[in-house]
């Protein structure tokens, strides 16, 4: 066990360095930030004034060393653009990404899991090709669109919900709906897929026989055994939201990490986005890590296939 | 006791409708959340639309565009370097400490020492000294005689020497104290700040009582909260947003012409604008008051030279370019072969694209072979700064000095030791020299003018219009904007 750990948590610290290493070379060979941070008037004296400044002047290879040897000290650098610690900037944004993503998951579940059942249960009918129309609806349509198509008709219109920020639940509403709306339809269809797939069985089929009512029948068995495949696509939808965030923040002005990141990226503040990627890096490499480790818990052969 | 109640609710109801009813909070949004609240750090306008409220500076421009006293209350041009600031005298910082004369050098020194690395640091660097004479006066020494000093002075802000002694760059920057009509109040990361008002100001303070700058980068969603009701100002909108606003009676448009010029930029030295006669073509091409009037729609005017009546040295007597794409083509018939060059016109996301491919059409339409070369905006900076040989052959840029003076935006774009330039005349040196250094107006201007009349003549770069802005306002907010783009809470006020 030990060793199939230490084994595992080599490899994650290799690909976490890797990828490190990748954007640290790959934003900086995208181009230089100071020309951004300085006024159009700024003489070239000016901008190598500012690289001294930044320590951008110096050769790669002793930034790249520089930034590791400060990496290992939990150093994350500052930011060139807002003149403040990074951590303290990208820590203040992880709450509200993650208040955002669980909104929408609340969404996509509370609705799109009702969706899916009833359209399972109602195959054929005018209720399920309805829902399924509302289903197509959801996943085609474009974020940007449907995020300011909510704004107008509930902030500007009928002036139920704040038109954008942060700060109360209500606020919260609509950028949920907005990011889940996506998620709500893949929910739907793979309920539905699968809830089909139990109706067909033959415990159903005796149930039914038997005289078990509809709603017994989907509470007590057909809910629970669909439920395998909705929850292993939760941990993929997770991540999906996550990452989609950033057109949502945008429009609703919602202040989480896809803003942050798109925004750094445009101004060039190498450290800022350095330190977003890294953390990506490190959730997604030590999910797997987790998973893997779980895994062998529960499957012993994970644990001897090491060994062997 | 009914009668004692009764008495007691007209009181209240008395106070309640006797108490001023402009008596509330102004919400704006910005674009994007300041970058620093520190004066002296980045200057950008999400900073400074925050920032110049909380502080004060050395001299303001009233909402004509004059320089106006602000900490200096007068000043005097001692000698062809020495200039000689009056400090106000009663000024507090929001901690209640006075401001003196020493926090004004402390200001000064701080911003112009390069350690301290500025991002604004080019625009006072040609100020050398600065020391306390008089014991209320402060003299400013520069490094020769320099016209647009007091044009910087207006950017120029006074912080507390004790305080960011105490305690230390970032602190200050977190919770910046000033002496301007708004105290800093918070500042949630990625959200908003809040100031509030200081009712101890020196001057008018402004009628709220509190004042929060959101940041909202979605255009679509600025406009919708003003719609709502939950923005009372909103920055940073194009024409066709402006539009929406239009048929609104709670809200209204604001226009104002910047001191930003928009211009073609041509690379000189390489075909096929290296010909006198194709660089004519070019700018008869143009349908400047099509793109100003048909395209923009903000308030746009066309311009001829590389100023606006916004700044010190414009001309009035430059003519407006001609607009006649017949004779364009005859031009370019006549070297068919030299027009058909393939050449690239440079442009980033940051500027209205609509602009650049009517260029581009237009420029094609009479026999021109230009595609457009859109990247990011730091390769764009490298490509139209580079040397003529690597730089591209047309570039769409538009320039703000933020200091209305044609020194600002004439020697960037037109001396020869300029990055920004491809122009490499020694005439239009010299005489940009000149201006540079003169303190006498006359002199100044006569030597701008003789400058717009040589680019205008040679073609050498094609000035197309002056910018405007678009602001969004409730329609009781009284708000005036002017051309470098200020937003001072404090001449702002509430329609009954």
């Amino acid at each position: 066990m030990l060793r199939f750990l230490l084994n595992r948590g080599g490899q994650a610290l290799i690909a976490a360095f890797g990828v490190v290493t990748l954007v640290f070379f790959i934003q900086r060979l995208s181009g230089d930030p100071t020309a951004l941070l300085l006024p159009e008037t700024a003489t070239q004296a000016d901008i190598d004034a500012m690289r001294v400044t930044l320590g951008l002047d110096r050769p790669l290879i002793v930034q790249y060393w520089a930034f590791l040897s400060d990496l290992l000290r939990f150093d994350l650098g500052r930011s060139f653009v807002q003149n403040a610690d990074v951590w303290d900037i990208v820590s203040s944004r992880i709450p509200k990404t993650l208040q955002l993503a669980f909104g929408a998951l609340v969404v996509a579940l509370l609705i799109g899991l009702p969706m899916g059942l009833i359209m399972a249960i109602t195959r054929g009918k005018h209720v399920s090709k309805f829902i399924m129309w509302i289903v197509l609806a959801c996943q085609s349509m474009p974020t940007f669109w449907s995020g300011i198509m909510m704004i107008l008709v509930f902030g500007v219109w009928l002036r139920w919900l704040p038109s954008s920020g942060t700060g109360t639940f209500a606020h919260l509403i609509m950028p949920s709906i907005a990011l889940g709306l996506l998620s709500l339809a893949t929910y739907a269809r793979i309920t539905r897929a699968a809830v089909l797939d139990e109706l067909g069985k033959d415990y159903v089929r005796s149930a039914r026989a038997r005289g078990v009512r509809t709603g017994r029948l989907v509470r007590h068995h057909l809910l629970r055994n669909s439920m395998i495949p909705i929850i292993s696509i939760t941990a993929l939808e997770l991540s999906q939201l996550l990452a989609g965030a950033v057109i949502v923040e945008t429009v609703f002005a919602w202040p989480g990490l896809g803003l942050l990141t798109v925004q750094s990226i445009a101004a060039r503040d190498f450290v800022v986005v350095q330190t977003i990627v890294l953390m990506g890096a490190f959730v997604t490499i030590f999910a797997n890590l987790a998973a893997d480790i779980l895994y062998s818990v529960v499957d012993p052969r994970v644990r001897l296939a090491g060994q062997s | 006791m009914t009668h004692i109640l009764k008495r007691l609710l007209t009181a209240v109801a008395v106070v309640a409708l006797a108490s001023p009813a402009f008596a509330r909070d102004i919400t704006v949004d910005l674009a994007g959340e300041p970058s620093s609240l520190d004066p002296h750090l980045q200057w950008n306008p999400d900073s400074y639309y925050v920032y110049r409220n909380i502080f004060d500076n050395l001299v303001t421009r009233d909402n004509d565009g004059k320089i106006a006293p602000q900490i200096a209350t007068s000043w005097n041009q001692i000698s062809d370097t020495q200039l000689e600031l009056t400090i106000r005298e009663g000024v507090t910082f929001h901690d209640g400490s006075p401001l003196t004369p020493e926090d004004v050098v402390y200001s000064v020194k701080r911003i112009t020492n390069p350690d301290f690395g500025s991002p604004q640091l080019g625009q006072f660097n040609q100020i050398t000294d600065a020391k306390i004479v008089d014991g209320s006066k402060v003299m400013l020494t520069t490094a020769g005689p320099y016209p647009a000093l007091m044009a910087q002075l207006v950017k120029l802000s006074i912080v507390p020497k004790k305080i960011v002694e105490k305690l230390g760059k970032d602190a200050f920057n977190a919770a910046p104290v000033g002496s301007g009509p708004y105290a800093f109040n918070k500042w949630s990361r990625g959200v908003s700040v809040t100031l509030n008002r200081n009712d101890a100001y020196w001057g008018a303070a402004g009628p709220f009582e509190n004042a929060i700058f959101r940041a909202v980068p979605d255009a679509a969603t600025r406009v919708a909260d003003l719609l709502a009701g939950t923005a009372d100002l909103v920055v940073s909108i194009d024409s066709d947003a402006g539009i929406q606003l239009k048929g609104n009676a709670k809200v209204k448009l604001l226009s104002a012409p910047t001191e930003r010029v928009g211009y073609v930029g041509l690379n000189l030295d390489k075909p096929p604008f290296n010909d006198p006669d194709l660089r004519k073509a070019a700018s008869l091409a143009i349908d400047r008051l099509g793109i100003t009037e048909g395209l923009l729609q903000a308030g746009e005017v066309p311009m001829a030279q590389m100023a606006s009546p916004a700044h010190f040295g414009y001309s009035p007597d430059i003519p407006a370019f001609e607009y006649d794409p017949a004779k364009a083509k005859e031009l370019t018939a006549a070297k068919s072969e030299l027009a058909s060059t393939p050449a690239t016109l440079a442009t980033a996301p940051v500027f209205d694209q609509r602009i650049v491919q009517a260029v581009q059409q237009m420029l094609n339409d009479v026999g021109f072979n230009v595609s457009i070369s859109m990247t990011d905006m730091p390769t764009y900076l490298n490509i139209v700064r580079s040397e003529p040989a690597e730089n591209s052959e047309l570039s769409f840029g538009r320039w703000s000095c933020a200091c209305q003076d044609a020194d600002g935006i004439t020697y960037p774009t037109l001396h020869s030791k300029s990055r920004w330039s491809r122009v490499n005349v020694p005439e239009i040196d010299a005489l940009l020299e000149k201006a540079r250094v003169s303190l006498d107006v006359k002199t100044r201007q006569n030597a701008y003018t003789k400058v717009h009349q040589m680019v205008r003549e040679n073609h050498y770069l094609l000035p197309m219009y002056q910018a405007a802005v678009l602001y969004g306002s409730s329609s009781d907010l009284e708000f005036m904007p002017t051309a470098n783009e200020s937003m001072f809470l404090n001449r702002m006020s509430i329609s009954e």
